[in-house]
């Protein structure tokens, strides 16, 4: 026993670890959702892609500059800061002053993240709430002067407003939201397909589907939370007889696959996140209809985080063997 | 693969597939290790009072005969190899660091092992004198556990178990033992379910094994058709494969539908389990009076030269072990003793095989704590992972911040450490420690009231 043995780290169990990592996991997000971000930019025009830049510049930016100051590790591989830059982008109109943007996605991470302790500690998405900074900041670039949409295959747009299906439909009615999607490529297709006027990442439901598929089928999400989302918008819009419009409008599937399904800001249980998408679907339906704002995803998304916690102490774990009376 | 899967036994909840990594060693036949130069047994290597030595220093022993007393609670030990009695002194110990230790220096002038004569009267043997030749052969789980089987078998008695349950599962990835243990000697295994059964006082004998092991579940199932004594129902169960399959109260539930209560064990439900291994060592020691001499364990991970599997004598020194499977390589970073899931890793080779020292997995790269943790994302895959329904998530951020005893209702006493919340967790936090940790403190706050 006299000779010199080799020596092992010491370390604690379980001594394997699944290949899958929080950056894996952010980066997969942020690739599914570039389908729609590209297509964006191809129907929208070249400002849409400056204020994707600007909106992940300034994401990234204020992370690593907070977490310097702080003193702590910067973490910008991780992946997720691009991702907050990115959701942001996705959900505002395309014709917004890019150094908005970067305004925007600045408050997102500073205010939204960053000041909870940074990534895990945030009580409200970040995207969202840089949304809410936005249309309370510069209300008129937010909800007017959308781009038109590209012409499509060279068949130039019926589309004199450049306002958003929905605001059409809260202030004309369902007919003049038809008429204004309609030509030339029928309602449904051009909601499908992203041939409306919209925010950069949710016009084109068929991308926003593609991608969140990629991450069901990769197991990062599940069906729980964006299904109940749907639900609830349907549940809350059927009386208006125009349930299925809603359903294909605005940011409803972006909100639903992508933020609702927020890890940090949504409940792990899957009964909780049943009822904080059917919370979501019904408050997003009541905004749209009885409130002051023609979407209503944002909010109903803000408020259900807030219910989060709460709602993953309310509905437990089923123990599979409970404890027997103590002897 | 639902359907293929739908008629096996298995759990309810939770769980995880870390993939088998058996294929190195499950087609390698038990090897026996050439007898080493010394052997080197701690006195304490069970749960349980250290053994007394019984012989001096200078002393001449066969292979086999005892050199320490098990004392009230304990188990005796035997010499593994015949040789000469070296002083008792503090040597390294796999667990404990350091440990008053026996050892035996190899000689041949010893003399052969003793001889092991069939007893007939081994299917009929009275009681305690059956309980008797198991606490003598100091034999203890062999599992893992490494709890002294006699007493396991007393308590059970006491507790009036009606059904055992043989533990065949060998969930941990990369371990081979148990499952060449059923091929090599099922007619044992199974004999010796059936010893223990009688001992017990159970009336039924249910092996779980996982179905990625179907020519063990064969031989299993032939030995247990051609015994003659019917008395006890043998029956194999092949469970799916699946982590933690092995742990006592997922097997119970999983082969007998019975839920064992959070933190009481299997016999309040009228169960006792024992491991494969056990019952093969319970046959010897009833049949031949043979005593625990040998350990079969696993040699494998990426980081062995040849995966094997081996027979080799309690006390032989990790490092000839590793030698006979052809040294490490290079990049071998870390070492485990028994499974990677809940084996423990040790810093170095010039420790003895103990008892339940059941595998030996040389893992390369990087351990998952290494390069530190993140914080908790929520993203709820320890929710979905823990098989008893268990919240590490929640226990994990109370830990963080100093509210350990808060964790009481989130599963922090129930949770018997599997590490299946740590192995899914992507931001590698360390949650079967938080676990602890949330553990400890609850039972010391406990402890305190209950004493003022």
């Amino acid at each position: 026993m006299s000779e010199t043995h080799p020596t092992f780290v010491l370390s604690p169990g379980p001594h394997l670890h699944t290949e899958e990592s929080t950056s894996k996991i952010m980066w997969w997000v942020n690739g599914s959702l570039a389908p729609a971000a590209l297509w964006g930019v191809f129907v929208f025009g070249i400002n849409a892609a400056f204020v994707i830049l600007a909106s992940i510049a300034g994401a990234v930016l204020t992370e690593f500059v907070s977490q310097k100051a702080l003193g702590r590790r910067p973490t910008l591989m991780d992946g997720s800061a691009v991702c907050t830059g990115l959701l942001l982008a996705l959900t505002v109109n395309p014709n917004l002053p890019a150094w908005q943007a970067f305004l925007g996605s600045m408050f997102a991470i500073g205010l939204g993240k960053m000041i909870f302790g940074g990534l895990g500690f945030n009580l409200f998405n970040p995207a969202l709430l840089g949304r809410a900074f936005l249309m309370a900041t510069f209300p008129l670039n937010m909800t007017s002067g959308w781009a038109t949409p590209r012409p499509w295959f060279g068949v130039p747009l019926d589309a004199v407003t450049t306002a958003t299906p929905l605001a059409v439909l809260k202030e004309q009615g369902f007919e003049a939201a038809v008429k204004l999607v309609s030509s030339p490529v029928g309602l449904w297709n051009a909601l499908a397909l992203g041939f409306r006027p919209g925010s950069i990442g949710e016009v084109s439901l068929l991308l926003v589907a593609i991608g969140g598929a990629a991450l069901l089928a990769r197991r990062i999400i599940t069906l729980a939370i964006p299904l109940s989302v749907l639900a609830g918008v349907a549940l809350s819009t059927l009386h208006t007889g125009v349930p299925m419009l809603h359903l294909m409008s605005g940011g409803l599937w972006i909100g639903a696959f992508y933020m609702a399904t927020d890890y940090v800001t949504s409940p792990s249980t899957t009964r909780a996140q049943i009822a904080f998408g059917l919370m979501i679907g019904l408050l997003t339906g009541m905004i749209r209809v009885y409130g002051g704002y023609p979407e209503g995803i944002c909010y109903a998304i803000l408020i259900a985080n807030a219910m989060a916690p709460a709602l993953d102490l309310w509905f437990r774990p089923k123990r599979t063997a409970i404890a027997g009376s103590p002897s | 693969m639902t359907t293929a899967t739908s008629s096996l036994h298995t759990f309810g909840r939770g769980g995880i597939h870390p993939g088998p990594h058996k294929e190195a060693t499950a087609s390698r036949e038990i090897e026996d290790l050439p007898t080493p130069s010394e052997v080197v047994l701690p006195l304490l290597q069970h749960l349980g009072e250290p053994a007394e030595p019984c012989v001096k220093k200078g002393e001449m022993v066969r292979r086999g005969q005892k050199i320490a007393e098990g004392g009230k609670t304990g188990v005796p030990l035997h010499a593994p190899i015949s040789g000469k009695i070296k002083p008792v002194d503090k040597r390294p110990h796999p667990t404990m660091a350091i440990a008053m230790s026996l050892a035996i220096g190899a000689n041949v002038e010893a003399g052969p092992e003793l001889e092991f004569p069939e007893d007939p009267e081994w299917r009929n043997l009275p009681l305690e004198e059956s309980l008797s030749r198991v606490r003598e052969a100091g034999i203890v789980g062999l599992g893992g556990a490494a709890f002294p089987t006699w007493r396991k078998l007393e308590f059970a008695r006491a507790a009036k178990v009606d059904l055992l349950v043989m533990n065949g599962a060998e969930c941990e990835p990369y371990l081979t033992s148990d499952y060449r243990v059923m091929l090599a000697y099922p007619t044992e295994i199974v004999e010796g379910s059936v010893l223990i059964a009688k001992i017990a006082g159970a009336k039924k004998v249910l092996i779980g094994v996982e179905s990625d092991k179907p020519d063990a579940i064969e031989a299993i199932g032939k030995a247990a058709a051609a015994l003659t004594d019917r008395s006890i129902p043998v029956e194999v169960v092949p469970c799916v494969a699946r982590y933690p399959q092995g742990a006592e109260k997922q097997l119970v539930f999983a082969v007998s539908g019975r839920t064992v209560p959070a933190r009481q064990l299997p016999s309040a439900v009228g169960v006792l389990v024992q491991n494969v291994a056990t019952a093969q060592a319970v046959y010897d020691a009833l049949r031949y009076r043979k005593p625990l001499l040998d350990r079969i364990l696993t040699v494998t991970g990426p980081g062995i030269v040849q995966p094997r599997n081996v027979r080799a004598p309690l006390g032989a020194s990790l490092a000839d072990i590793v030698e006979f499977c052809g040294g490490i390589k290079p990049e071998t970073h870390r070492m485990v003793a028994g499974g990677p899931m809940m084996g423990r890793s040790l810093p170095r080779l010039d420790v003895p095989l103990i008892k339940g020292m059941n595998g030996l997995v040389m893992l390369t790269g990087r351990g998952p704590l290494e390069d530190g943790f993140g914080a908790c994302i929520r993203c709820g895959r320890c929710l979905d992972a823990c098989p008893l329904g268990l919240e590490p998530d929640q226990v994990s951020v109370r830990v963080e911040v100093g509210r350990t005893l808060d964790c009481e209702p989130h599963g922090a006493l129930d949770c018997y450490e599997c590490g299946c919340c740590s192995y899914v967790c992507p931001s590698s936090r360390p949650l079967v420690q938080f676990m602890q940790v949330a553990k400890s403190a609850l039972r010391r706050a406990a402890a305190t009231r209950s004493a003022s």
